[in-house]
C-alpha cells in the first residue's frame, strides 16, 4: 500500500499496535508489517515522528530499557490513548463500512475495470 | 561483527546517523533521544538482515533503505539537510551580532563624546576645516544653525559636532535594532545545523579581533592628534577607541565563557 494513504492512519495503527503490548520502535515496525501480512510498508524513520507527537499529546508514554543488550525507548499505550484508540476505530469502522456499502460487490464472474476514457459516467 | 566507530570507512549506518544528526532540531535530550532510537533500529535491522543470509554491508544498506530519508525521522519535510543553508543562517546571524555590537559602540562612543564635548569643548572633539576648503555659503550656512556663534569656525565646529553625536545616536539605534533581529532569528534558527555550522565562539573571535583592531586604529589616531594638533580634534577618535576597546573586552568575555563551555570533558 502506498506510504502517503497510510500516513493518514498512522496514529491509529500504532496505537492499536501498542495496544497489544508495549514496544520498542523496531517492533512497532515490526509488529505492524505482520499483522498487515506485509501491505503496510512505509519508510520506518516516519514511526518516530509520529511516536513522539502521540506521545506529547498524552496518548503514549515511553521509558528507556535495556533489551538484548540495547538500549531502548520502551512505548505503551496511556488510559488516555487507550480511550482515544476506541473512538477512532469506531469511526474508522463506520467511515470503511460506509465506503464498502458504495462500492458493493462485484457480481459473480465479473471484477472492477476502470471505465474507458470519455465514457459517460 | 559489527563496527561502531565513528570513523568507520563506508559504514551506511554510521553516516546515516551522521546525517541525521546534522537535521535533527530540539533540545539536547531530544538529540540524543532520537538518535539513541534510530541507531538501535538500524542495529537490530542490520542484526536481522545478516541473520537472514545478507553480509553486513548488504544488510545496512537494506536497513538504511527501509529507514528512508533523515527528513522522515524529523518530520520536517524541509529539514535543514543543506549543509549551505545552516552555514548561511550562521552567517547571517554572525553578521548581525558583530555589526549590532559595533553599531551600538558608535553609539556608546556618541555618549563619550557628549561628556567631552561638555568638559572640553567642541575643538577638542572635531578639528576645523583647512580655511581654503569651505566657502563664505558654507559659514552662512553654519552660522544660521548657530546664531550665537562667534565666528565662522566656532559656528562649523559645533554643526560637525552635532552631525557626529547624531550619526552615532543613529548607529546606537541601528545596532540595537539589529542585535534584537540576531536575538529573534537565533531563537528560530536553534536547530544543531545552524548551530554547529561554524566552530564555536566564532562571532565571538573574530568580534574581538575587528573591535581590537578598530580601538588600537582610533586610539593611534588619536594620539597622533593630540601631538600633532595639540589635542584639536582629538575627542572623536578617543572616544569611539574607547568604545572599540570596550567592545573588544566585552567579546573577549565572551569568547573565553564560550570555549570553556565547549571544552571536551
Amino acid at each position: 500500500m502506498r506510504s502517503e494513504r497510510l500516513k493518514g492512519h498512522l496514529d491509529l495503527l500504532l496505537m492499536s499496535v501498542l495496544s497489544r503490548g508495549p514496544g520498542h520502535g523496531y517492533e512497532v515496525i515490526t509488529r505492524l508489517r505482520e499483522r498487515s501480512d506485509g501491505a503496510f510498508e512505509l519508510p520506518e524513520g516516519t514511526v518516530y515522528p509520529a511516536l513522539h507527537r502521540l506521545e506529547e499529546a498524552g496518548l503514549l508514554a515511553s521509558a528507556w530499557d535495556v533489551v538484548a543488550g540495547r538500549r531502548r525507548r520502551i512505548y505503551r499505550l496511556t488510559p488516555a490513548g487507550a480511550a482515544a484508540l476506541a473512538e477512532q476505530a469506531d469511526q474508522w469502522r463506520e467511515f470503511s463500512g460506509s465506503v464498502a456499502r458504495v462500492l458493493g460487490t462485484p457480481a459473480a464472474g465479473m471484477t472492477w475495470r476502470p471505465l474507458p476514457r470519455g465514457a459517460p459516467a | 561483527m559489527t563496527r561502531h566507530a565513528a570513523d568507520a570507512p563506508g559504514d551506511a549506518v554510521e553516516d546515516y546517523l551522521d546525517r541525521l544528526l546534522l537535521t535533527l532540531s530540539g533540545s539536547p535530550r531530544q538529540v540524543r533521544y532520537t538518535l539513541a532510537e534510530v541507531e538501535a533500529h538500524l542495529r537490530d535491522a542490520v542484526a536481522e538482515g545478516m541473520a537472514a543470509g545478507l553480509t553486513e554491508p548488504q544488510a545496512q544498506a537494506r536497513a538504511v533503505r527501509r529507514m528512508g530519508p533523515v527528513t522522515g525521522v524529523t518530520g520536517h519535510r524541509t529539514g535543514l539537510a543543506r549543509p549551505s543553508l545552516a552555514l548561511g543562517r550562521r552567517l547571517m546571524l554572525t553578521a548581525a551580532l558583530i555589526g549590532g555590537a559595533g553599531f551600538v559602540a558608535i553609539g556608546g562612543a556618541g555618549l563619550i563624546a557628549r561628556a567631552l564635548l561638555a568638559v572640553k569643548g567642541d575643538a577638542f572633539l572635531t578639528a576645523p576645516w583647512p580655511q581654503a576648503s569651505y566657502t563664505r555659503a558654507d559659514c552662512a550656512r553654519w552660522l544660521a544653525g548657530d546664531p550665537g556663534a562667534r565666528s565662522c569656525v566656532t559656528a562649523m565646529l559645533a554643526d560637525h559636532a552635532g552631525d557626529f553625536l547624531l550619526q552615532a545616536t543613529a548607529a546606537g539605534l541601528l545596532g540595537l535594532l539589529a542585535l534584537a533581529g540576531y536575538l529573534v532569528l537565533a531563537q528560530q534558527w536553534r536547530d544543531r545545523a545552524t548551530r554547529t555550522a561554524l566552530p564555536a565562539g566564532t562571532a565571538e573571535a573574530l568580534g574581538t579581533a575587528l573591535a581590537a583592531v578598530a580601538a588600537v586604529a582610533c586610539v593611534g589616531t588619536a594620539l597622533d592628534t593630540e601631538m600633532t594638533q595639540r589635542g584639536i580634534g582629538a575627542g572623536e577618535p578617543w572616544s569611539l577607541g574607547v568604545a572599540a576597546a570596550v567592545a573588544a573586552a566585552v567579546f573577549a568575555l565572551a569568547l573565553r565563557r564560550t570555549l570553556r563551555r565547549t571544552r571536551p570533558g
